[in-house]
């Protein structure tokens, strides 16, 4: 197979799994700084759940990160 | 008990090809040409020895070495950090291990656990988060971490998936982990089962892709600049991202475990709820 259109499918999974993750992050982020400037007494659970809410949006982004390593070495 | 025996002697009779095999690699490293053919040399693993039963084939490589030295560690730490126990601790073992475990009953506890259930949970959690902690920073003297493998990680999930279940019904009983899979609707049960199978799939891949992506990326800055830039990308490639998976790990699994614990909760209070009314 064509080993530059494989190089290339390979960037295009992780970039825009890249992108989504971090526009998802940084949407998840925002909403928690403004949660904790409205109730800064609720500081500590919001973070607990700010993380966990992170793990899972960047798993997604692990996965794509997989897929692009496996069509680069797999292949 | 027999098996670890066996395992361990084999272990320590293949110590030295390991360390031949390892030094090859570097020097091979320090000598190296093509990149690509670098990093996929990097990236296979290295076998130390193959044992053929019948269809079968054991793989010793240096994920097993690896760790089984992790393991070792960990035991004479605990050891030592154990070994003199007093009311009030005054040596620092046994205060970095007090605050660790009392850190982990915490996480317990605000996932929806008490603290007797919290106490049954925390050595199994502990010991698996200390393992993957160790064993990412293995990358620290340059020795390939085990989660590299797919193999690692994905063992380390179907064990804690199997935990996960088994402890929650020790915990919860065999009626309230059904009643926590059923607990709003009924017709959420497909789900999740469904939910048993995708976890230790994150769990893995999420272990899996975060290790391996740090090591090709950290070989990678080795080839091309191997003077000063690894020191300082390897402070979040290998110290900060290996300890932060473990946490994640252990983290997760204790939020899985709460989880079950908490439905059943909320299922038997419903129930509660229900049968007063009827009264």
């Amino acid at each position: 197979m064509d080993k530059g259109l494989i190089a290339l499918g390979a960037a295009l999974a992780i970039a825009l799994a890249a992108g989504a993750a971090a526009i998802g992050i940084g949407l998840a982020s925002g909403k928690a700084f403004d949660a904790t400037a409205r109730q800064p007494e609720m500081s500590g659970k919001i973070q607990a759940m700010l993380l966990t809410a992170i793990v899972f949006i960047e798993a997604t982004a692990i996965y794509a990160l997989v897929v692009s390593l496996l069509l680069i070495f797999a292949f | 008990m027999i098996f670890s025996v066996i395992q361990y002697r084999i272990v320590l009779s293949f110590m030295t090809r390991f360390w031949a095999a390892f030094k090859d690699q570097l020097i091979e490293e320090a000598a190296v040409g093509d990149i690509g053919a670098a990093i996929r040399h990097a990236i296979e693993p290295n076998i130390l020895f193959k044992w053929q039963i019948g269809s079968f084939e054991l793989i010793f490589s240096d994920v097993i070495v690896v760790s089984w030295i992790v393991m070792v560690f960990i035991f004479v730490v605990a050891w030592l950090a154990g070994r003199r126990r007093e009311k009030i601790p005054s040596h620092v073992g046994q205060l970095l291990s007090e605050s660790l475990v009392n850190l982990l009953l915490n996480l317990c506890q605000n996932s929806g656990m008490t603290y007797d259930q919290a106490e049954r949970v925390v050595p199994f959690v502990g010991t698996i988060g200390l393992f993957i902690t160790f064993t990412n920073l293995s990358s620290l003297f340059k020795i390939p971490p085990p989660a590299k493998n797919p193999a690692f990680p994905i063992a380390l999930a179907l064990l804690t998936i199997i935990y996960v279940i088994a402890t929650s019904i020790r915990l919860v009983g065999l009626r309230g982990f059904w009643a926590s899979l059923v607990f709003p609707k009924a017709m959420l049960l497909p789900f999740r089962i469904l939910d048993f199978i995708i976890k230790p799939m994150s769990l893995a891949l999420r272990l899996f892709g975060n290790v391996f992506g740090a090591y090709i990326l950290m070989e990678f800055i080795y080839i091309i600049i191997p003077v000063l830039i690894p020191g300082v990308v390897g402070l979040w490639f290998d110290l900060a991202d290996g300890i932060l998976q473990g946490a994640i790990f252990t983290y997760l699994t204790i939020m899985y475990i709460g989880e079950i614990v908490e439905g059943a909760h909320e299922a038997e209070h419903e129930h509660q709820i229900r049968q007063s009314a009827h009264i």
